[in-house]
């Protein structure tokens, strides 16, 4: 029979963890429909389920003293849209997550977790090179998001760890960012972009671009965006169509009931070039 | 196990499973039927209930996040002044046809009018986006919630 774990301390919940394999289980928005058998059933878990939310440690929004925004496993990003410390363009995107009752209910720490090509938070938090906090009886260890996810639900994360925190370092751009999706509310992402950039003396200090839906985890390709550190504004507008070829390789999206593969393929190379046209 | 949480202005102590759907736990425990189930994915909002006067998916919702809570669901916002300004108005508009979206409709309607009494179209259209409906084609709905902002909900 499997056991279901409610603690409500930290400490406890890394005690079960260490000692049995479990599910975790947050505000259940992805969890519950994963494990749902159908109406009147109790939902498919083969194993052990340890629930996160309540666990009042893990609930805070707070900057640190090398001002980093800090987010609990416990936040929802109900709470998030409505705190004045959360970055606007992360509001921008959660926003046009799910619906609000979904958000009422959905941690961010929940989408980071889930792990989906197409998990809409992952965007600002590779832009931001935000970092999750793993802890275990052993202790913590960070890891930035975007190593931490590794493929499609294939996450950085041993079993007896559990994501605690969100680190998100301050980081001060101009922002662009489009979700092209089938409606306006409750779409999971067909193709997205973020970028992010700042101009100094006509000179791009920093130039950052995330994909989203176009390969089995968010794309950010480094060397691409460094090259195009120092240059001027005038020569990144002359090179729009060699950036987008240089980005041709990352844009691998896959045919599925949502989209096609072409489609995608099209409307990244578009948001892409739509982006870099903003740069001004 | 044993969770406790205050439904309709009654304190409730159920022994039931910690997974089990909340929308299973008020509709076949409790035998409140006012809920409803459409999707079971989270996609429709047919189950919508207020947690702590927060609009959720009861479907998604496992029952154990709601211990010590405050449940709302249609039967017990029934017994309310709000509820029958939001009734008369969905009446009134047409904005209620087989009313399988009704209850969770009217709930999103009066979290919303409590937090904003004035809302825009577009603030109504954002609210309501999660509660789908397959018979008035929404406009009824959006100009039934304008009416009851209108007639005011005294809070
Ligand atoms: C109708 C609908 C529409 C949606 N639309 C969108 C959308 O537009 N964009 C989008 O990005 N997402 C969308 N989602 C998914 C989104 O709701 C989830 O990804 C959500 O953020 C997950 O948070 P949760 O708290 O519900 O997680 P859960 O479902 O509780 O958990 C999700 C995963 O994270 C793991 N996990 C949770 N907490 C921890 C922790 N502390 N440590 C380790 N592992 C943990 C769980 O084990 C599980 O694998 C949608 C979902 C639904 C039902
Ligand atoms: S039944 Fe819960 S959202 Fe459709
Ligand atoms: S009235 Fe029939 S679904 Fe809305």
């Amino acid at each position: 029979m499997i056991q279901h774990f409610v603690p409500t301390t930290l400490k406890e919940a890394l005690k079960i963890l260490d000692e049995r394999d479990c599910y975790i289980m947050a505000g259940g928005t992805d969890l519950m429909v994963q494990k749902h058998r159908g109406s009147g059933l109790l939902p498919n878990f083969d194993k052990d389920v340890l629930y996160v939310m309540n666990i009042k440690e893990l609930d805070y929004i707070k900057t640190d003293a090398e001002g980093n925004l800090r987010i609990g496993a416990m936040n929802r990003y109900c709470e998030l849209m409505n705190s004045s410390l959360v970055p606007d363009i992360f509001k921008t995107v959660f926003k046009e997550i799910a619906s609000p009752n979904i958000r009422n209910m959905a941690t961010l720490v929940g989408n980071i977790a889930n792990a989906s090509p197409a998990g809409d938070s992952l965007l600002p938090l590779n832009l931001f090179n935000a970092r999750v906090v793993l802890s275990s009886v052993k202790g913590n260890r960070e890891v930035l998001v975007e190593d931490f996810i590794q493929g499609v639900r294939k996450i950085d994360r041993q079993k007896n760890e559990l994501i605690t925190e969100v680190i998100i370092p301050n980081c001060d751009l101009n922002f662009y960012y489009r979700k092209v999706g089938s409606r306006k509310a409750e779409s999971i992402t067909k193709v997205s972009l973020m970028g992010g950039y700042k101009i100094e003396g006509g000179k791009i200090k920093d130039l950052r671009i995330v994909f989203g839906s176009i390969s089995v985890k968010v794309v950010r390709n480094h060397f691409i965006e460094e090259k195009y550190q120092g240059k001027s504004v005038n020569e990144l507008r002359a090179r729009i169509d060699d950036i987008i070829n240089e980005y041709d390789h990352e844009i691998k999206p896959i045919t599925d009931q949502r989209s096609t593969m072409e489609y995608r393929k099209k409307v990244a190379k578009n948001l892409l070039r739509d982006f870099l046209k903003h740069v001004k | 196990m044993k969770i406790s949480f205050v439904i309709n202005n009654k304190k409730v102590s159920l022994d039931v499973e910690p997974s089990m759907r909340l929308l299973d736990v008020i509709r076949n425990e409790l035998h409140l039927t006012g809920t409803k189930e459409g999707c079971g994915e989270g996609e429709c909002g047919a189950c919508t209930v207020l947690i702590n006067e927060e609009p959720v998916n009861s479907c998604l919702y496992p029952a154990i996040n709601a211990a010590n809570k405050n449940i709302m669901t249609i039967e017990g916002f029934r017994e309310t002044n709000e509820y029958r300004v939001i009734a008369d108005a969905f009446a009134d508009r047409g904005g209620s046809q087989c009313g399988f979206c009704t209850p969770g409709m009217i709930l999103v309607t009066y979290s919303l009018l409590k937090k904003n009494p004035h809302p825009s179209e577009e603030e109504i259209r954002f609210a309501l986006s999660g509660n789908l409906c397959r018979c008035t084609g929404y406009q009824a709905i959006v100009d039934a919630v304008k009416v009851a902002a209108v007639k005011g909900i005294k809070l």
